[in-house]
């Protein structure tokens, strides 16, 4: 999965969720300053940070708003993956609950739709909603790189289904202002080909082959183990 | 972090004197938080003593299902004699010398003491919603920790590592002798057991709490085959499957849910004839709540089943089956439905707010809305393939006209469909471990509005066939 078991994890971050010292309250302020780290270094340990909210499910007095949403935001950065909905399982039902009047309940629910448009592939709708409304940047602006990220993401996942794709398509994808500042993301960052009537060549890939395939049954002896042993016994 | 090792310093258990056993007691509900000790009527702690003296009764009463309908005040001796008899097994000067009354008693005890932690979480909840009950809200109130969740943790988490089962089973996996590492208490078949089943207990309780990968990382130690422990008892073998593989949809990993509810439901239709008692009629419950889980992971991940699975799925749920995996928002409330009735009752790990009624949510519609936002995001995947089926070429234009849809919400269910082809499966490690691999039959690329096609051609699966034959013919 997705932002799971990240290489960058340090060991004492390891001992606490492999440990018993997950359950101890006193550990939420290290594994705050952890996600915080995650925020400002690009990368993201979603294992770590579901520990944090079980430590919040488990002592709601010690909830950070804020904590919840970067850890929230930091889940969408994964997609396609369970890792915004395991994380979300976490909450309290009444902060998750659309029918709660409370600035958190309210900043959940907007991450919420977000994360469905991107889990959903509306990409352009993703970009709209973001531009929507200024509360978007201020629950996005700790997480260091985010559009970039996002952007990056929605790329790869492109060209894992596209050999060729218009120009015109991508630049409300990327939500990138313009075909020149698509095309100069598409060539430079992907590193992909514009042709002359605004193509992009997706180099090819496992994913975007899409070759013939057989799947045939693989046949050993164990599976007539019992039979065999059977006919043995039967014959003696 | 010592209130969860149970490592307290030993205390010398002197049955002669009430005096010191009262101490114990104290000591132990000092442990589990047990700020309000006093208020409670004496007969709920029921002295050392008179423990020791019938502790056999004691152990087998632990064992002891709680009637549904017992009033609070039973709820909350239950509780307390729950707290006596594991500070009994745990704080004792070195391990008690008892021998379990059966080989399944260890099942039995941790498998009611958690149905009662949450039953009694569920009925907490459900007075504090109705908010028409002074009294009991009153009582409730006062006693925030009686059935606390981290008391439950502790017992459990305490009793592992008592028993140093996590060990023992290392061990076990390795080749070596569990005994070596088993300790003075380990070695003894009264703490192996509680440990072993309490293990169990946390991939249960961790998934009531809605934590399904940490519920998965619980059963690290413990082999999922016929040769563990926990399939010499029935209930056990039961819940623990259906445990997993609801943890294992939640995390999106329908091959492998699948996998967990056809292995135990082909073994328990094997077994049925000779296992009509009490015990079976629960587990026919769970039965069918596992075809339930089935049907949706079947319409999230279409896959043959095991024959078996797929007379008695078409026979119970036929009608939703065809719903959920035609698609569509006709689906969504045959998900919810099937959902609703086959998932485990979700508590939540504090008390509810007794002065809001309304701000209690039920944790069970929580986790059912947020299991719904991925089912709506999925609901077009079967018209997709359905379509795509048929052609081995076809424009995205000329589709979306079909589908009356407009090309860019047709592009997002394409991507959408085709991202979901691909699946975290079990590669025989642990339970959370697996590679990514393409799950589904049908592939395809687009190059600019044309969409190219490929289906895997499947051979026909023969060998269960001739199995099933050969042992009819030869029975």
């Amino acid at each position: 999965m997705n932002g799971e078991d990240p290489a960058e994890r340090p060991d004492f971050i390891r001992n606490i969720i492999n440990g018993l010292e997950r359950y101890n309250p006193e550990a939420a302020g290290t594994l705050e300053s952890y996600l915080q780290q995650q925020c400002e270094e690009k990368f993201c340990d979603s294992n770590a940070n579901r520990a944090l909210l079980k430590l919040y499910q488990l002592n709601p007095d010690r909830i950070k708003d804020e904590v919840i949403t970067n850890i929230l935001v930091k889940c969408m950065t994964q997609f396609p993956s369970p890792q915004f909905d395991l994380a979300l399982h976490l909450l309290s039902p009444n902060i998750a609950s659309s029918s709660t009047k409370t600035e958190l309940a309210e900043a959940v629910s907007k991450l919420r739709g977000l994360n469905a448009q991107l889990e959903g592939a509306q990409y352009a709708r993703f970009w709209a909603t973001m531009d929507s409304d200024d509360l978007y940047a201020d629950l996005t602006t700790d997480i260091a790189g985010f559009e970039d990220m996002i952007r990056l993401r929605i790329a790869q996942l492109v060209s894992q289904a596209f050999r060729e794709v218009k120009l015109s398509v991508l630049e409300s994808w990327l939500g990138l202002d313009g075909e020149s500042e698509t095309g100069k993301f598409v060539t430079e960052t992907c590193g992909w080909k514009v042709d002359g009537e605004g193509n992009v060549q997706i180099p090819r890939n496992p994913d975007n082959e899409a070759k013939k395939a057989e799947i045939r049954e693989d046949v050993n002896v164990d599976m007539f183990s019992r039979v065999i042993k059977r006919a043995w016994e039967e014959a003696a | 972090m010592s209130e969860f090792s149970g490592q307290k310093p030993p205390r010398a258990v002197d049955v002669d004197s009430d005096v010191e056993e009262e101490a114990l007691v104290n000591e132990y509900r000092e442990q589990v938080q047990y700020e309000d000790g006093e208020e409670l009527e004496p007969v709920t702690s029921l002295s050392m003593a008179q423990q020791t003296d019938d502790i056999q009764s004691r152990l087998a009463a632990a064992a002891q299902p709680l009637d549904f309908s017992a009033p609070l005040e039973t709820k909350f001796q239950s509780y307390d004699s729950y707290c006596s008899l594991f500070h009994f097994i745990l704080n004792s000067e070195g391990p008690v010398d008892l021998e379990p009354p059966s080989y399944y008693w260890a099942w039995d005890v941790i498998d009611e003491f958690i149905y009662q932690f949450n039953s009694f979480s569920s009925y907490r909840a459900r007075i504090a919603r109705q908010a028409n009950n002074e009294e009991e809200i009153q009582i409730l109130k006062e006693n925030p920790n009686t059935w606390g969740c981290y008391s439950v943790l502790n017992v459990l988490y305490s009793l592992i590592q008592r028993s140093q089962i996590t060990e023992q089973l290392a061990a076990t996996k390795r080749g070596e002798d569990p005994m070596a590492v088993a300790g003075e208490y380990g070695s003894k078949p009264l703490y192996r057991m509680l440990g072993y089943f309490s293990i169990i207990g946390l991939l249960r309780v961790h998934c009531l709490l809605g934590d399904f990968s940490l519920a998965l990382k619980t059963l690290d130690d413990i082999e999922l085959n016929k040769k563990s422990m926990f399939a010499r008892v029935m209930a056990a073998h039961f819940t623990t499957y259906y445990y997993v593989g609801f943890s294992y949809m939640m995390m999106r990993r329908y091959a492998d849910a699948i996998r967990m509810f056809s292995h135990i439901l082909v073994f328990v239709s094997r077994t049925k004839n000779f296992q009509k008692n009490a015990q079976y009629d629960s587990i026919t419950k769970k039965n069918d709540q596992m075809y339930a889980l089935i049907a949706i992971c079947v319409a999230f991940h279409p896959t043959r089943l095991d024959d078996t699975i797929h007379t008695a799925l078409r026979e119970k749920y036929g009608d939703q089956l065809l719903k959920l995996q035609r698609g569509g928002p006709e689906s969504l409330p045959i998900f919810e439905e099937l959902f609703r009735a086959a998932c485990p009752k979700f508590i939540s790990p504090v008390p509810p707010n007794f002065d809001e009624p309304e701000s209690n949510i039920d944790p069970i519609e929580h986790h059912l809305s947020v299991f719904m936002d991925e089912v709506k995001t999925n609901m077009f995947n079967p018209t997709v393939k359905s379509y795509l089926r048929l052609y081995t070429t076809m424009d995205l234009t000329k589709l979306s006209g079909f589908l009356d849809v407009q090309p860019e919400e047709l592009r997002s269910w394409l991507l959408v469909n085709k991202q979901r082809t691909k699946q975290l499966r079990w590669n025989d490690a642990g339970l959370l471990e697996g590679d990514l691999v393409n799950v589904s039959d049908i592939d395809y690329a687009m190059q600019g509005d044309l969409i190219h096609i490929s289906e895997a051609k499947v051979g026909r699966k023969l060998v269960d066939w001739y199995l099933r034959n050969l042992s009819r013919t030869y029975a």
